[in-house]
């Protein structure tokens, strides 16, 4: 039986090393996952980043409006279109002009999966030396919750509504991650926000491998309001979506898959849809097709990082050359 | 020639120097979260999971909720391990 | 023959070479390079400056043009200068961020190969991508001939980044004309160039964006605040207009070749018909023009350098009083029956004291302006001095566009 006051502040707190450089009145939704993992990023990484924002739900809080700001950071405001090449004429620029920098290109799932896609390629083809930090809320919630690539297989979107012809998105999700691992970038990662430590690391891990090359952080945000979802649950279903395995958590340095939690005995995924409205409209099949669909995903994973281990891949190779 | 009432700069700049804007968010909820200082362990979780962080440190005995900005989404009291933290609604709290 | 101030060689290169040139002459930190016919020579000639470490600078090979201009845009709002080159389509693809360059108040320096943006794939000579872009906000300059491709790539970083204008150029010309065709270029020393671009250290440093200064960029324009920033842009754009002169005359003085500003009037002063044109297709109408004047006709042409903004005063002063002026546009205004530059201007004729104007549309489509052409343009504008009948519009090379009652 613990005594009263015997809990330990929690470590998390501890990569908590800086201010948060934002106002506390900001335009973001009760239980809001982005407006904890904006807050977060610059308090583990420092205020001096150069922050890249397009029209998301960011964009009302990193952008300022007139000459004021909702912020300390130095920040570039621009559209999706052109994110990544932003960040890519930042850090060269900076580059040229020996100016220390992190520069963080930070970009909802909309920008980096599908219109701002082609730019995100060409970065990490050419290892820009960046970090570049996807939240992933399933879809283009700014202009009011409408399906993006990334929305999952079934879910209820505006643009993907249930009808009495079509229920909902009838394909499935993509993997940004993956895709970016498979380019061999010097780190490419997953995260998200019930698990704030491992997330910590993982900003702190991608700054340093930077200063070698491009950096991806794919990082699991609920939004409630576009989910239907109890605002109060967004940690917990941060939670299931890892213990479902419907989010995995790994890294990949150099293109090295590993996962950095392995869930030994993972739930049905209808734990974490249950906390939903958006799943709620699904059959039985339709629940297995998802269930199928997140097995597949882990097992593409669990086998790529227990190649890498099997492989013993060479480290003396250079495995990326410098954006030139 | 042009003013510079809204931009100080020639383009689309903002300057942190100046005032940060603040909007008054304490005003959004329908329900507080309130802290039972007896059950309170001290973890941290309510502060580190907040959104908008505004769980703070009451001496090192327990946390509280600076309710000039807290939204009300109950995330604090739904993540405390000792289920320390209740969602009381405004309505009480109308004199 | 003009007497340069300045040591210089003569070498015989493309246009797009020529562009190279000015690009590396004016020193970049950061340059975006995507290939596009007829712009592609442009950005292998400084990959190849930049391989050997004749061009110090950080060379982005983007995987697109949309990527280029956003990526140089970052580098001009980080402080750097830029330079990117592109033609039609890829000019279209970076639209969206042409845009934002303009609205942000990036002196990005940029060179446009003319050329057609139809709505089928032609790889062909025309300024039409030109004219689906003049409302970006930025300046557009045009060039005559492979020297002025140079000269004006150099006069426009002047131009861009100086403290008042801090507004985008594009320097126009002709592709396929100009880009693939070998002239005499007069190519200044490095050290004259630094020094006739110096004139910019010595200003106040613009607004970077610099790690840790509070600052940001790309802010919301809110009701009056949005109104401010437009207007700021819209003065700009006129404050320019003086100061591209300035810098003309200014560049005349260092390296010798003076152009007039924003026109370059060719034997105008006691003219009575006065051809309007722009980009190469000038050389041709001025060679006509002086065989014109051996048989007495009075004829002159009117050189756009400066289309954007749009040099009204400059052209009323010109024009005023002359009988007849003919305005040659190599590309098309789509809703209006004359050329787009023939239009713009159209909306000044009532300053222009009765002259009039007509227009001709040739030299889309990979056509020539030949000779000839200019010779019935010059018959025409003629006639209407004399005032004959003569229709509104006329289509040189396509007769069947010229049918009568036809419209």
């Amino acid at each position: 039986m613990a005594e009263k006051k015997q809990g330990r502040l929690t470590k998390v707190l501890d990569y908590l090393k800086h201010d948060d450089p934002f106002s506390k009145g900001v335009a973001f939704c009760p239980g809001c996952g982005l407006e904890l993992l904006l807050r977060f990023i610059p308090r583990v990484l420092g205020n001096d980043i150069v922050i890249t924002g397009t029209p998301s739900c960011s964009a009302p809080v990193l952008l300022g409006q007139n000459n004021q700001s909702w912020h300390t950071l130095s920040y570039f405001g621009t559209l999706m279109t052109g994110a990544a090449a932003n960040a890519t004429g930042l850090v060269r620029y900076y580059r040229k002009a020996g100016i220390d920098n992190t520069v963080v290109c930070f970009n909802g799932d909309g920008t980096a999966n599908d219109i701002g896609f082609g730019n995100l390629s060409g970065a990490a083809e050419r290892n820009e030396p960046f970090i570049y930090i996807c939240y992933d809320n399933e879809g283009y919630m700014n202009t009011g919750i409408q399906k993006s690539g990334t929305t999952p297989f079934g879910a209820t979107t505006t643009t993907t509504p249930y009808g009495s012809v079509h229920k909902g998105k009838n394909l499935r999700r993509m993997n940004l991650g993956l895709k970016m691992a498979m380019n061999k970038i010097p780190y490419t990662a997953t995260a998200t926000l019930s698990d704030l430590e491992d997330l910590a690391k993982k900003l702190l891990k991608a700054k340093e491998a930077k200063e070698r090359g491009f950096c991806f952080l794919h990082v699991f945000a609920p939004c409630p309001t576009g989910w239907g979802a109890d605002p109060a649950d967004t940690i917990e279903i941060c939670r299931r979506a890892v213990k479902t395995n419907y989010f995995p958590l790994w890294e990949a340095e150099n293109g090295r898959i590993r996962m950095t939690k392995t869930v030994k005995k993972p739930k049905s995924v209808n734990t974490y849809t249950e906390l939903m409205k958006k799943f709620h409209h699904m059959t039985e099949a339709d629940m297995k097709v998802l269930q199928d669909d997140v097995e597949y995903e882990y097992c593409l994973l669990g086998g790529l990082s227990v190649l890498e281990a099997e492989c013993q891949l060479p480290v003396s190779v250079k495995d990326q050359g410098d954006a030139s | 020639m042009s003013s510079n009432h809204y931009f100080k700069h020639e383009g689309p700049w903002s300057d942190a120097g100046d005032p940060l804007m603040c909007t008054d968010t304490g005003d959004w909820r329908t329900k507080r979260p309130v802290v039972d200082k007896d059950k309170c362990i001290f973890c941290g979780f309510c502060a580190i999971y907040c959104p908008i962080q505004v769980m703070e440190m009451q001496a090192d005995t327990h946390f509280e909720a600076n309710l000039d900005f807290c939204k009300g989404c109950g995330i604090c009291a739904k993540e405390c391990p000792k289920d320390a933290i209740t969602m009381i609604s405004e309505g009480e709290f109308v004199s | 023959m003009n007497t340069t101030t300045a040591p210089s060689r003569i070498k015989v290169i493309t246009g797009n070479a020529a562009a190279a040139i000015g690009a590396k002459l004016a020193r970049p930190d950061v340059v975006a390079a995507y290939p596009i016919t007829p712009q592609t020579e442009v950005i292998e000639q400084i990959s190849t400056f930049h391989a050997s470490g004749e061009m110090d600078c950080e060379l982005i090979t983007v995987e697109g043009e949309n990527s280029a201009m956003n990526a140089v845009m970052a580098a001009s709002l980080a402080g750097g200068r830029v330079f990117t080159a592109s033609s039609s389509w890829g000019l279209v693809f970076m639209y969206d961020a042409v845009l934002a360059v303009a609205g942000a108040r990036a002196p990005v320096v940029m060179v446009n190969v003319n050329r057609e943006t139809p709505g089928i794939i032609a790889v062909s000579s025309g300024q039409q991508d030109m004219i689906s872009t003049r409302d970006a906000g930025w300046i557009f300059l045009i060039a005559e001939d492979c020297q002025e491709v140079l000269d004006l790539v150099l006069q426009a970083y002047r131009l861009a980044e100086d403290h008042d204008i801090q507004l985008p150029v594009m320097v126009h010309y002709d592709g396929f004309f100009l880009s693939y065709l070998s002239e005499g270029v007069d190519i200044p020393e490095q050290e004259t160039v630094d020094r006739f671009l110096s004139v910019l250290d010595d200003q106040p440093r613009r607004t970077a964006l610099t790690p840790g200064q509070k600052l940001g960029v790309g802010s919301h324009g809110i009701l009056g605040g949005y109104m401010e920033l437009r207007h700021k842009h819209v003065t700009a754009m006129e404050r320019s207009k003086d100061k591209f002169e300035e810098i003309d005359k200014e560049f005349a003085g260092i390296f010798g070749r003076p152009y007039g500003g924003q026109l370059e009037e060719y034997r105008t002063d006691d003219a009575d018909i006065v051809l309007v044109g722009s980009g190469s297709m000038c050389g041709t109408i001025k060679s006509v023009i002086d065989d014109q004047r051996e048989k007495g006709m009075r004829i002159g042409l009117v050189k756009i350098r400066m289309y954007r903004p749009f040099p009204h005063q400059a052209l009323v002063a010109a024009l005023k009083g002359k009988k007849g002026v003919g305005v040659v546009d190599r590309s098309l205004a789509f809703g209006f029956e004359g050329g787009p530059i023939y239009t713009e201007l159209k909306a000044f004729e009532t300053r222009l004291d009765g002259t009039q104007l007509i227009s001709f549309i040739d030299g889309i489509a990979n056509t020539d302006i030949t000779k000839t052409n200019v010779e019935k343009m010059i018959q025409m504008t003629r006639d209407l001095a004399d005032g004959k009948d003569v229709p509104e519009v006329t289509w040189v090379s396509y007769p069947e566009a010229n049918t009568k009652g036809e419209k």
